[in-house]
């Protein structure tokens, strides 16, 4: 049965343990930038200064990925309560194969050194795989239990890892063009719809990982933007080197936000993926809760794009929260038509 | 003409000789389950205070019976978890879900005998019992055994119940909910000597 207090322990606990570390290295971070800062000052006029970089590359999008894998761990360790190895459910292969999975991928990622080009070819390869992990031993591999011919699983294999590819890539090319943290929160808003949403289906545990994952994603972002508030209020006396810093810090925070965006756009297709193959999730609703954050895009329309970033963000929200709302309603109402009575039953 | 007579009566001896070896010597019958006439059901307590039950529409299953050695007879069965039946749509598919028997990724309930015994009025089996990904080794009563000629068709019919916790074959103690941990579940089968 469902049990609220838990859903809100499980969030909490994986908030708390996505938040306190990030914070720490931010502070971290932050000590060195001031610190290099004022060596550099005397000798550094211009941008491109020849002083040492004020802060490492790779720290940000390290820190993201630490933060978000240390928030999923905690908050499904609460909500389980059990062991998950070795994995016997979708869901728990989804959680100790794909999610580490996703974490070393953008851990690489946000490398300094590693070509774009081979960051989107490991996660193409993952979002290849991902469908295979989350079928194993199940009715839709072939086998004596199996419900599909052979072609048939090759098909539903190659459209579920195209579907996840083109979200990943279309999400990650607007992160690049347009950051910002409605993006993070739009996906976190997407996850926790998509868990309610299986849970009215009739699938509680799967439903319910959904909210230790917003939580560690919008941990994380707060994260984010709280030493993204620490780097703009560094002291102005040394221009260049404080150019250097807040700058690198963008940069990083930007490479910081493609990790938060791919393990929440792979926890997502997760559970949507459980929920409708192994639960009642239809796949009108499975799809519509997908693609719902590619409704970002729309304000990158011209009249939109240029407009104060508040303005755009909220748009943003908006955009993405019609279809979820559309999607809780349709829910609400099969819930109450087929499940109620069940309910009726069982609970006087 | 002589010679070829004596070759063909000892090509036939020969001949005899070697099926004699070659076949086992088994007196084990082999029998089919028979669906029509046999059934597996269960009931589980719901809120402490009374019973739900249901059954399963697809098994299928055989055993042997050697009379003359009954540790050699063996057991199987194997229950299709999608057929399950408790008389209300939306519960069985309720039930099919990830949160109970989660049937798209445990498709089957099976089990193996490993050994045994005669006893008074059936046999005692011992067994690999396989649900939702976990097995477990459990004894079973079975009472009958009686063969029964019908127009030809010799029958065998057994019955056992068994009282097992769902917690302990992976099952998600939080989903369990009003309904008991504990389901008692009830085999009725008749075999057709094949």
């Amino acid at each position: 049965m469902p049990d609220p207090f838990l859903y809100l322990s499980a969030s909490g606990a994986a908030a708390l343990a996505s938040a306190i570390p990030f914070l720490a290295i931010s502070a971290l971070v932050m000590a060195r930038a001031r610190r290099i800062a004022s060596i550099n000052a005397p000798a550094s006029t211009s941008v491109h200064g020849t002083g040492p970089q004020p802060g490492s590359a790779t720290g940000w999008p390290a820190a993201c990925v630490v933060a978000m894998g240390l928030g999923l761990a905690v908050g499904s360790f609460v909500l389980l309560r059990r062991s998950v190895w070795p994995p016997s459910s979708a869901l728990e292969r989804l959680l100790t194969v794909v999610i580490p999975a996703v974490l070393i991928i953008e851990w690489i990622a946000g490398l300094q050194r590693v070509p774009h080009w081979f960051t989107w070819l490991l996660r193409i390869g993952l979002a290849a795989m991902i469908p295979r992990i989350l079928w194993h031993g199940s009715v839709y591999l072939s086998g004596a239990d199996s419900q599909w011919e052979a072609w048939q699983s090759a098909t539903a294999w190659l459209l579920c890892s195209v579907l996840l590819a083109s979200v990943w890539g279309l999400l990650g090319r607007l992160a690049e063009r347009a950051p910002g943290a409605s993006l993070p929160f739009g996906l976190g808003l997407t996850i926790s719809s998509a868990g309610l949403t299986i849970m009215l289906a009739g699938y509680i545990e799967g439903g319910a990982m959904a909210f230790p994952l917003t939580a560690a994603l919008l941990a994380t972002t707060g994260g984010v933007w709280l030493a993204r508030t620490c780097s703009d209020s560094l002291p102005r006396a040394k221009v260049a080197a404080d150019r250097d810093t807040s700058s690198n810090c963008r940069s990083l925070m930007n490479s910081g936000g493609a990790a938060i965006l791919g393990i929440g756009i792979a926890g997502l297709y997760g559970l949507l993926f459980i929920g409708h193959f192994f639960g009642r999730l239809s796949t009108m609703t499975a799809m519509t809760l997908l693609l719902s954050p590619l409704l970002c895009w729309v304000t990158e329309v011209p009249f939109l794009r240029h407009r104060h970033p508040w303005l755009v963000g909220s748009l943003r929200l908006a955009f993405v929260a019609i279809p979820l709302a559309v999607v809780l309603i349709l829910a609400k109402r099969d819930f109450d038509r087929d499940m109620a009575p069940l309910l009726s039953l069982l609970i006087p | 003409m002589r010679n070829r007579y004596h070759m063909s009566l000892v090509t036939l001896v020969m001949s005899t000789l070697i099926g004699a070896i070659a076949m086992p010597a088994s007196a084990a019958d082999e029998y089919a389950y028979d669906l029509v006439h046999s059934s597996v059901s269960f009931k589980a307590r719901h809120l402490g205070i009374s019973w739900i039950h249901g059954r399963f529409n697809e098994v299928e299953g055989k055993f042997s019976l050697d009379r003359e050695d009954p540790t050699k007879s063996t057991f199987e069965l194997t229950i299709k978890v999608d057929s399950v039946d408790t008389a209300n749509a939306a519960r069985d598919e309720h039930l099919r879900q990830p949160d109970y028997f989660d049937t798209k990724q445990f498709p089957t309930i099976t089990f193996r005998s490993t050994k045994v015994k005669a006893i008074d009025g059936g046999y005692e089996v011992a067994g690999d019992f396989t649900m939702h990904g976990t097995t477990k080794n459990i004894t079973l009563t079975l009472t009958g055994g009686k063969e029964h000629d019908f127009k030809g068709t010799k029958r065998v019919a057994f019955s056992t119940e068994l009282s097992l916790k769902r917690s302990d074959f992976g099952f998600d103690k939080r989903a369990i909910g009003p309904i008991g941990d504990e389901a008692l579940i009830i085999i009725d089968c008749e075999g057709v000597k094949k």
